[in-house]
């Protein structure tokens, strides 16, 4: 079976190529002539725009088609089987939220679901969410304190806990995607005829933002409440078993079957093939939505976007930038792009585990040293984005608040060898530059540097680190990972470099402690420290949120001066949208374009 | 002929459980779609999720338990989990199934009614410019791979919709997702459009491949004793083709047709991915890059169903089309 694998998928990827040089190479030439041609959405990225760029009046009708690249099985974005991206937007067109991740990556108050959501207390830490009188699902039913009692009594862990061992199907019980946060609530309440939720944390949250939101919208308390056949508004007194009722039925229901409330409505779902939205008569919301028609259309090969928007079968993709890709799209008259910097960062990670990389940190700080980030950008990325910088956090990007660069300081990443050799030189290391060897006699490496197969940036970057090595006398062999492999290979630390990456979400302090502290689960390269682990976990319950930011730094740069991972860059996105339309720009964050759908219209 | 079809049925049993658990072993250690569950989701799912993946997909019982589990499943209509959550293969094979066979079936025609028009052509005008012309087209279309060619058609049939400023000819799926006039006529023209690219893909292959037969088939009927024997005798030469040479001609054609759906079936894997039809192509490449074992092995037991019949069929009609020949 591998065999004709190995051969179907090297007919794909040629003809992938194939697509992208064609399609460049058959530009009709009005991009050059004046006539036509895309332009660059430069405003989306000068500062202060991230948010606003790309609007405009807009006129009703029009259907607008978006492409998405996975097919939806689980509708539950809050499980953690359907935690997927794509289901994220699919939902955020429906699913009201209390903060919205903005395309300048702060987290936005949404005033048509709340008035008010503030911290009233420190001690113990409480907030309370004042709903929007005019805020109701399609049904009629109000959106009310109750709907945040069920989203957080399934998410907490306890009230409706994971499947019991002997349930193979998954389905007797709630497997929310994390319970970081919502295990440190100790009640949730309603007030004021249920429009004041009020909040109460029994160990303070930083992230407290991300709650109900942040990416993962509510869902409607009366329906699973009808499911579990339980009387509406009795969500705080809902047993395991009927919690885990409406969970199940939100896990497998698509949105047209019961009540929403975004500014459109989920009117068909055809598996494997698209989603059409239609405007919400319902929808309380201040922007009224213009579309006549909004699609999200299954499209499972990134390669077929541009062919399918240059033949005005969509109107808006959003496919991981490649040089090709990117040369393709500026040959499509009438199509207007932007290519931002997003919350997925790409870096090499050290195997701990490996004896050698483990015990010596100055050949790690060394290692990550020789390495010219400058020079991997270059090689890479920088091909078709020239704004891409070296990253210089683990844990926060540029326009995060609390972002500080704790890694250039260090030299890592500066390609200065002679600073590498010294670091050597100092360990008593030997045959630096030659074959090197550690103080008491070892060959260091040879080492293997793995990254995904078909993935030529990233086998760009393994080759510059081997050629940066090799000037300090370690040999590294490049060994690419089977396209479903990368799970193994991360899980079985089978390697001793890795380049991959990772994305930053909602909750960076979350974030933060599931990566890098002793014994979590991705934290695979087997890093340990003491203090790092305790900055991490104070960080994460704060209600000082710039304090917070502060441990994280600080956090930060011991893992920096500990050199298991370097952070090399943020993965540009890429979002082109035919010109005729606007409101519709780049949100590099959990929830992507769709996070605004209210906006998006044929322009005037 | 029905005992020697049923010898032939009871014969491919062993083969096809024999195939399928190599085939199963190969599947269920190509990868780790626990490990890759564990690591592709942000931010990573508990431990709780992860084992109840794992028991969720059987990965937690020998391999051969979980082959037998299967076969006995499938026995009793049970296709086995997907790593795809809520996802019932049976239906989604059957759903792809659908896809797929328009596919095929309208590439098979496409290719067969050009390949006998096209392979009498060249054998009448036997060494004339046209059967030079019509001969170095198929061998062209053989040597060009499904990829190359489903790419430059894709970029031709833009190019035409351009010109025409319209979007008649569809590059992506079966059918458009609404159409802004929902008639009958607008459905049929519909699904043409979207027809006409992916069909040519497929069908030039096949009609490349099946030309050289019906012409070398064709130019040895021409040549035969009775042939000429009837155009002694005085019968118009239109009517020796078609009454008598054309029919015997196409036996062999027969046959390599059935053969053939194999072999469609394998180009259907790029087709179908290039032009995103979602059918049994697709599906093949999707459930091996997650290592999906049981979604993989429901392709492979169609797969294999449909080669076995067809072989089967390509055998029968040799009786059906060839009174010489009996199966006893």
């Amino acid at each position: 079976m591998r065999a004709p694998t190995s051969a179907v998928t090297r007919g794909l990827t040629l003809a992938a190529g194939l697509t992208l040089v064609l399609a460049a190479c058959s530009s009709g030439g009005s991009g050059d002539n004046g006539k036509g041609g895309s332009h660059s959405l430069a405003s989306c990225s000068a500062p202060g725009k991230a948010d606003t760029c790309n609007s405009g009046d807009r006129k009703p009708g029009g259907t607008f088609t978006y492409t998405i690249e996975k097919n939806i099985q689980q509708w539950n974005v809050l499980d953690s089987n359907g935690n997927v991206f794509e289901t994220g937007e699919v939902m955020s067109a429906v699913l009201p939220q209390v903060f919205v991740p903005q395309p300048d990556l702060s987290m936005k108050l949404n005033t048509d679901l709340v008035t008010s959501a503030q911290q009233t207390s420190d001690s113990p830490q409480t907030i309370v969410y004042k709903i929007n009188p005019k805020a109701k699902w399609d049904d009629g039913t109000p959106i009310s304190a109750d709907d945040f009692i069920y989203y957080w009594r399934t998410m907490n862990g306890k009230d409706c806990p994971p499947p019991p061992s002997s349930d193979t199907s998954q389905t007797k019980g709630c497997l929310p995607f994390s319970t970081s946060g919502w295990d440190r609530i100790k009640s949730v309440t309603g007030s004021d005829g249920g429009k004041t939720v009020t909040m109460v944390m029994k160990k303070p949250y930083t992230d407290w933002k991300s709650l109900f939101g942040g990416g993962y919208g509510l869902y409607p308390a009366h329906v699973a409440e009808k499911v579990a056949g339980v009387p509406a508004g009795s969500a705080d007194k809902m047993t395991g078993a009927q919690l885990t009722k409406g969970w199940q039925y939100f896990n497998k229901t698509p949105p047209t079957k019961y009540a929403t409330a975004g500014a459109y409505k989920m009117t068909e779902w055809k598996d494997n093939d698209h989603a059409t939205f239609v405007p919400d008569p319902k929808w309380y919301g201040k922007t009224k939505p213009t579309l006549k028609r909004l699609l999200f259309k299954v499209i499972s090969d990134a390669t077929q976007e541009p062919t399918a928007l240059r033949n005005n079968e969509v109107q808006g993709i959003y496919p991981q930038p490649q040089v090709d890709l990117v040369s393709q799209i500026k040959s499509i008259p009438h199509v207007t792009y932007t290519i931002g910097s997003g919350l997925v960062w790409e870096h090499f990670d050290l195997n701990l585990h490996n004896p050698v990389i483990g015990k010596y940190k100055a050949l790690r700080q060394a290692m990550f040293t020789a390495i010219s980030v400058k020079d991997v950008i270059a090689k890479t990325v920088g091909q078709f984005d020239s704004k891409v910088k070296q990253l210089g956090s683990h844990n926060l990007v540029p326009g995060q608040p609390g972002y500080q660069d704790v890694v250039t300081p260090t030299g890592q990443g500066s390609g200065d060898l002679a600073k590498a050799k010294k670091y050597l030189t100092d360990a008593k290391f030997t045959g630096i530059g030659t074959a090197l060897k550690t103080p008491d006699g070892k060959a260091v490496g040879p080492f293997n540097c793995r990254y995904t197969t078909g993935n030529a940036i990233r086998q760009s970057e393994c080759q510059i680190l081997q050629s940066s090595l090799h000037n300090l006398g370690i040999k590294v062999t490049i060994k690419p990972i089977g396209a479903a492999d990368l799970g193994k290979v991360l899980t079985g630390h089978q390697y001793d470099i890795i380049v991959f990456a990772w994305v930053d979400g909602p909750t960076p302090t979350s974030n933060a402690q599931g990566i890098w502290s002793t014994g979590q689960s991705s934290n695979f390269g087997g890093y340990s420290n003491k203090q790092v682990d305790k900055l991490l976990a104070d960080s994460v319950g704060q209600t000082d949120t710039a304090k917070a930011m502060s441990m994280l730094n600080q956090a930060d740069k011991i893992m920096t001066d500990d050199a298991y991972v370097l952070p090399l860059y943020q993965k540009p996105t890429f979002f082109a949208v035919q010109d005729r339309f606007v409101g519709m720009r780049d949100n590099a964050t959990i929830v992507g374009p769709p996070y605004n759908v209210q906006d998006w219209g044929l322009a005037k | 002929m029905l005992a020697y079809a049923v010898r032939r049925v009871l014969v491919s049993i062993p083969v096809l459980i024999a195939s399928t658990f190599i085939v199963f072993l190969v599947v269920v250690n190509a990868g780790d779609p626990v490990a890759n569950f564990a690591t592709s989701r942000n931010p990573a799912p508990s431990k709780a999720a992860v084992a109840a993946f794992a028991r969720h997909l059987h990965a937690d019982q020998p391999v051969v338990q979980r082959y037998w589990n299967w076969i006995v499943g499938v026995l009793h209509g049970q296709w086995g989990p997907s790593v795809e959550p809520n996802l019932d293969i049976g239906h989604d094979l059957l759903t792809r199934f659908r896809v797929t066979v328009v596919l095929v079936v309208a590439s098979m025609l496409v290719a067969l009614v050009l390949a006998v028009v096209f392979g009498v052509y060249s054998a009448v005008r036997q060494y004339s410019a046209s059967d030079y012309a019509i001969t170095f087209a198929g061998f062209l279309f053989l040597a060009m791979p499904v990829f190359w060619f489903a790419v430059l058609l894709k970029q031709a049939g833009i190019w035409l919709n351009q010109q025409t400023g319209s979007t008649f000819l569809g590059t992506i799926g079966d059918r458009s997702p609404y159409l802004d006039v929902n008639t009958f006529g607008n459905q049929v023209s519909d699904r043409i459009g979207h027809l006409i690219l992916p069909v040519i893909t497929l069908a030039l292959v096949s009609f490349a491949s099946w030309t050289r037969y019906t012409r070398a088939s064709m130019l040895e009927v021409l040549g035969s004793d009775y042939v000429r024997l009837a155009r002694a005798k005085g019968i118009r030469r239109g009517k020796v083709l078609t009454h008598h040479a054309l029919r015997t001609a196409l036996i062999p054609l027969a046959t390599v047709t059935a053969l053939d759906v194999a072999q469609l079936l394998g180009g259907v894997v790029i087709t179908e991915t290039i032009f995103q039809w979602h059918g049994l192509g697709e599906m093949l490449v999707q459930s091996v890059s997650k290592v999906d074992v049981y979604r993989t092995m429901a392709w492979l037991l169609l797969s294999a169903a449909i080669v076995i019949v067809f072989n089967l069929i390509a055998d029968l009609l040799y009786a059906v089309l060839d009174p010489r020949i009996r199966y006893d």
